[in-house]
């Protein structure tokens, strides 16, 4: 009998301390990669049919849990005596079985029919000529006639974002317009990883040799609150975004105020970093995507990269030419811009009032390195490269995060990072991979810090 | 049926043939020759189950130091890959080390005992059965000394992960290690398999009919069915891949127009039914502890050994419910959605039944009862967020998350494990002629029930907020930190649980002070009750002719024309076979056969690609020869002459 007791007053312990926990962990559920934040159609979809599991399941486990704790408690067995009396031998009864098998038939019913309809949600976007459908989904036929495309390649241990649309290509931070269904093809160039931002939708795997593909709608409307456009979607084109991320006391800050980042991570095991290859996307108004499309457009484009000086022509104000600079080293080139308008001739070392150098020298000393310490053989800059191995770096000063969203994006972590960066992410291949070795310039940065804050300076200044 | 008693010829002793070589050591083997030799059924079972126990603690330390790495963002406890590398050997271990041999070994031990057998259809390949399970955890463990360690691949092996393109360490040989590893461990289940359904089939005492048999051997018949229909396409899944590794075929190499989606439909066709291996055998052990303790018969014997078969058979139906996430098209989604939502049903009928079980019964709160009750409550919870699963919306934000790994811990050892535990404190006594200590076994199942819902029911919240599985470590400033290390705290709780129950078991073997059991302890019902504790080596003086179900119980408090009769004694009393060597022999030549695979292959100092065949041919040669010497070396043998009352 103490037994008994002593059994009902560790299994009431535990549940009210199971309840405990339960209360305290709902307590905040909007963290950075939470699902039960949806700001999406597709992942408020997943959590509305998550949340219907959840309270059939609640109710079948208190009445099938509570049946069991009535019958426990009404036959137990109170004393010896009755420990030993034979109670009568009955052997089942098809009644009650048959009932029970036509119940959870039906529990089983409930939950089925929004599956269904949850698998057609995710596998297809919505058809923009079928108002009936949109109207149920709340969507107007204009945010699925807008959809953009993005091509995403997963690599070991980071993300390729090609937009076939507009030409461009970007790595680690997927920026979309908020108000559109963006539609995401997924492929790889190695193992298998999987795309997974919990507040936007659910995961979809990147196979090898297929394509698959995957889409989701952010709800501006959510995203937005009860602040206003500006503060939860600041823009990526002119560096407001990353501005606002840095501002706030830590860069890891548990509940991320800044509604229109979202984080992403590879859900797949595919490696020895597998956990360190995340991603972020960026969510914008229309008119904030627009302009990163251009500014992108623009950096990408190969007839508007900076060219050398010519003699023959004249430059308007405000015109990029690359010149020869011999502080810089023998035959090494700078970037000038023309302060005014400049008469054929007027080059650099002719006129040198009429042009300002738009770089530091740094910078350029870092342009300089980055070819040379061979890391353009990886990775591409204002080209859109989309055979290279590493990340695209175009407009890199723009990203928020570093190392395939594992850091913050600013000096001393890329300093860090430069230097070594198989300390802070074991086995990534910009440090392991092939024709790697301690003879290669990149491994041996360690103790170089003009070099590593010149890198930097060319790196951050791409903005 | 098998009503009328079957008369065994005696062997001719007197001509029995004589191998020079290993001749069979006969009745009066003692000590280590007796158990490297032997082919009674019991004794294989203990050293199943012992060995499982070991490769337990094993399994364990590895979650330990897993759960002590995931105690804050980026903890330095283990490196990136070692993390990898436990976490695949933890899944390995405890999948095919630890759940399916506890699982063989009650199998072993108790299903002859509860048909009335005296030993299997095929002793000496359940003692082959044995020694390959132990020659493939030891090469699955031997991996950790080898080039590269060992696999950091998952227990799943995913293509194209496995393939040598991307290895990681430049001559990689883990997951060499976890392929010939799997094969021979894939050897010992499929013998054991094929022995078990043999045995229920053609070994049952007279009157046993199939619908009077134990639930727990219907669930033995169950699982060894599955077994047998399981393995051959995670063999053929890993020759494939051993034929990419070693010899550069292209099954799974998509860059050469491979196709890794094959390995995943292979694994998991493989995969899902195994989910039900380690499952049924604990349900067949619950099935049998609830009756017992609330001293009625199970309700709906007919149903829950049905619904068992439909679970069987229904799980190689839903296998790709494992891939919902790889692009299979809205059909083929819908329709495994669908089919892995029906297996909820006979799933649920067995829990109903249970409860079934001891409604209008008198129930007693012993250690065995408490695990199965904590069996049935974990169990409840690991399949509820199973049907959530089910549901494809559901799982794309589930699957890969830590609610995935919370789900099929509620399942493997809410479910499995407690089941398993269940059974031990439930047979010891019948083992061991001993009683477990009560207080101890009720603080044992304390810490573990305490332990384990701390560990995982947390993990269904880190899921829900984005923790991934398989990363070795997360970044600052998730919300992760705190219920990881609650689950951290929890997993030690549980592994303290756990040795404290591993102790308790082994020492009921030498503990003379505990109290003796008798043949009925529990005043349980089937019919390993009716025999002595421990059992005789003979499991049955004379052989019993079943009249009921329940026989053990029926003897009891039956009416007259329920109790059991006996065959009688006659003058050439019980016969027994004689020891064996070849079993050991033959399994050693297979595991020199996988080591010698292994490293067969060599660079000369011109750098060039040497293959060298020595050890294979010479090892597969042993065993060959070990099969030929078995099938030659007689049947050998001794009589044992029981009393008229022995049992």
């Amino acid at each position: 009998m103490i037994s008994l007791f002593a059994k009902y007053s560790v299994f009431r312990n535990l549940f009210s301390g199971l309840f405990l926990l339960l209360a305290g962990s709902c307590s905040r559920i909007d963290h950075k990669q939470s699902a039960l934040d949806p700001k999406g159609l597709v992942s408020q979809n997943q959590y509305d049919v998550f949340m219907l599991s959840v309270w059939i399941t609640i109710f079948l486990f208190c009445t099938v849990g509570g049946c069991l704790l009535y019958v426990l408690w009404r036959y137990r067995a109170k004393n010896e005596e009755e420990a030993k009396e034979i109670p009568p031998q009955s052997h089942g009864s098809s009644m009650v079985e048959t009932g029970l098998i036509i119940a959870s038939s039906i529990i089983l019913v409930i939950l089925a029919v929004p599956t269904l309809q949850g698998i057609v949600l995710l596998n297809r976007v919505p058809d923009a000529n079928d108002s009936e459908s949109l109207e149920k989904l709340g969507l107007d036929r204009s945010q699925i006639d807008g959809a953009i495309t993005v091509n995403v390649t997963g690599k070991r241990f980071f993300w390729v974002f090609e937009y076939p649309q507009f030409g461009i290509v970007t790595a680690n931070e997927l920026v979309f317009p908020a108000t559109k269904a963006v539609r995401i093809n997924l492929r790889t160039e190695d193992v298998i990883h999987s795309f997974w931002v919990p507040k936007l939708a659910g995961k979809m795997d990147l196979m090898p040799g297929q394509e698959n593909f995957m889409w989701f709608i952010a709800d501006q409307k959510k995203i937005i609150g009860e602040s206003d456009a500006a503060t939860s979607m600041p823009a990526v084109h002119d560096g407001t975004m990353r501005s606002k991320v840095f501002a706030k006391q830590k860069f890891t800050d548990e509940f991320e105020p800044v509604g229109g980042l979202f984080y992403g991570q590879c859900a797949e095991f595919c490696g020895n970093s597998h956990a360190y290859m995340s991603f972020r996307a960026l969510a914008q108004t229309d008119e904030d995507f627009d302009k990163w499309v251009k500014r992108f457009q623009n950096a990408q484009n190969p007839n508007l990269q900076t060219k050398s000086y010519d003699t023959q022509t004249s430059y308007n104000k405000n015109s990029y030419v690359s010149f020869a600079d011999n502080k810089l080293g023998a035959g090494a080139n700078r970037e000038y811009r023309s302060v005014r308008k400049t008469s054929p001739g007027q080059s650099p070392q002719v006129a040198p009032g009429a042009w300002e150098k738009a770089h530091s020298d740094d910078y350029e000393k870092g342009k300089q390195l980055f070819s040379s310490l061979q890391c353009v053989q990886c990775h591409a800059v204002n080209r859109t490269g989309l055979g290279a191995k590493g990340p695209n770096l175009t407009l890199y000063g723009l990203r928020t995060s570093l190392a395939a969203g594992w850091m913050r994006n600013d000096e001393e972590s890329l300093s860090k990072w430069l230097k070594n960066s198989n300390e802070i992410k074991f086995g990534n291949l910009m440090w392991n991979g092939e024709g790697i070795d301690d003879r290669h310039p990149l491994r041996n940065l360690q103790d170089d810090d003009e070099k590593v804050n010149q890198l930097i300076a060319y790196l951050l200044g791409q903005s | 049926m098998a009503t009328e008693s079957i008369k065994y010829l005696a062997p001719d002793t007197e001509n029995k043939a004589k191998t020079q070589v290993f001749p069979r050591p006969g009745q009066h083997t003692t000590g280590l020759i007796d158990w490297l030799t032997t082919i009674d059924h019991k004794k294989i079972g203990l050293m199943y189950g012992m060995t499982a126990l070991f490769f337990l603690i094993v399994g364990g330390l590895e979650a330990l130091l897993i759960r002590s790495q995931l105690w804050d963002h980026n903890m330095d406890v283990l490196t990136n890959r070692q993390y990898n590398q436990m976490f695949t050997m933890h899944g390995t271990t405890m999948v095919f080390l630890v759940i399916m041999p506890l699982s063989a070994a009650f199998f072993n031990y108790l299903m002859p005992l509860q048909i009335g057998a005296r030993d299997v259809a095929f002793p000496r390949m359940n003692a082959l059965s044995l020694w390959c399970f132990i020659s493939g955890g030891l090469i699955l463990n031997l991996s950790w000394f080898f080039t590269g360690g060992s696999p950091a691949i998952g227990w799943f092996g995913y293509a194209p992960l496995t393939d040598t393109r991307f290895a990681e360490v430049v001559g990689d040989m883990g997951p060499d290690f976890w392929i010939f590893s799997l094969q021979i461990l894939g050897v010992a289940s499929l013998l054991a398999s094929f022995n078990f359904i043999t045995t229920i089939i053609n070994m049952r005492a007279p009157g046993m009919t199939m619908m009077r048999l134990p639930v727990f051997t219907w669930m033995t018949l169950i699982v060894s069915f599955l077994i047998i229909l399981a393995f051959p396409a995670i063999t053929i899944a890993l020759v494939e891949l051993m034929f990419d590794r070693t010899y550069g075929t292209n099954f799974y190499d998509f860059l050469e127009g491979g196709k890794p989606h094959l390995w995943q439909h292979l694994f998991w066709i493989f995969g899902h039914p195994e989910v039900y291996i380690l499952i049924l055998p604990a349900m067949g052990i619950v099935s049998e502890v609830i009756p017992v303790f609330s001293r009625k018969p199970l309700f709906g014997y007919g149903l829950i050994v049905f619904s068992g078969a439909i679970i069987g058979f229904m799980g190689f139906a839903v296998w790709s419910h494992h891939m919902f996430t790889t692009g299979m098209g809205v059909v083929a989604t819908s329709a495994f959605a669908m089919l892995t939502m029906l297996i909820a049903i006979p799933t649920g009928i067995k829990i109903f039944n249970w409860i079934g079980t001891m409604w209008g019964g008198r129930i007693r709160f012993d250690t065995p009862m408490l695990f199965a009750l904590g069996f049935i409550t974990m169990f409840m919870i690991g399949g509820f967020t199973g049907i959530m699963h089910s549901s494809v919306p559901i799982d794309a934000q589930h699957q890969d998350s830590y609610f995935v790994v919370a789900h099929f811990h509620y399942v493997l050892i809410g479910g499995a494990l407690f089941g398993l535990f269940c059974g031990f404190y439930f047979w010891l006594p019948k083992m061991t002629g001993r009683m477990l200590n009560e207080k101890l076994g009720k603080f044992v199942f304390t810490l573990m029930f305490l332990g384990f819902n701390l560990t995982f029911f947390p993990m269904h919240y880190l899921g829900m907020i984005g923790q991934p599985r398989r990363t070795h470590t997360y970044n600052e400033g998730h919300g992760f930190e705190t219920w990881n290390q609650i689950a951290t705290v929890g997993a030690f709780i549980l592994g303290v649980g756990i040795v404290i129950g591993i102790y308790q078991f082994v020492s009921a073997f030498f503990n003379k002070k505990l109290k003796p059991a008798g043949n009925n302890p529990w005043d349980a019902r089937t019919l390993e009750w009716a025999l002595s504790s421990p059992v005789k080596e003979y499991n049955f003086a004379r052989t019993p002719i079943i009249k009921a179900k329940d026989q053990a119980w029926e003897n009891n408090y039956g009416p007259r024309e329920n109790h059991a009769e006996k065959e009688p004694l006659d003058d050439h009393g019980v016969h027994m076979p004689d020891r064996s060597w070849w079993p050991l022999v033959t399994a050693l030549g297979l595991f020199g056969l996988a080591i010698g695979m292994l490293f067969h292959r060599n660079i000369d100092p011109s750098g060039e690609l040497v293959r060298d065949y020595t050890v294979p041919i010479l090892a597969g040669s042993i065993a060959i020869i070990g099969m030929i010497m078995w099938a030659l070396e007689g049947p050998g043998g001794y009589h044992l002459f029981p009393k008229e009352n022995d049992e």
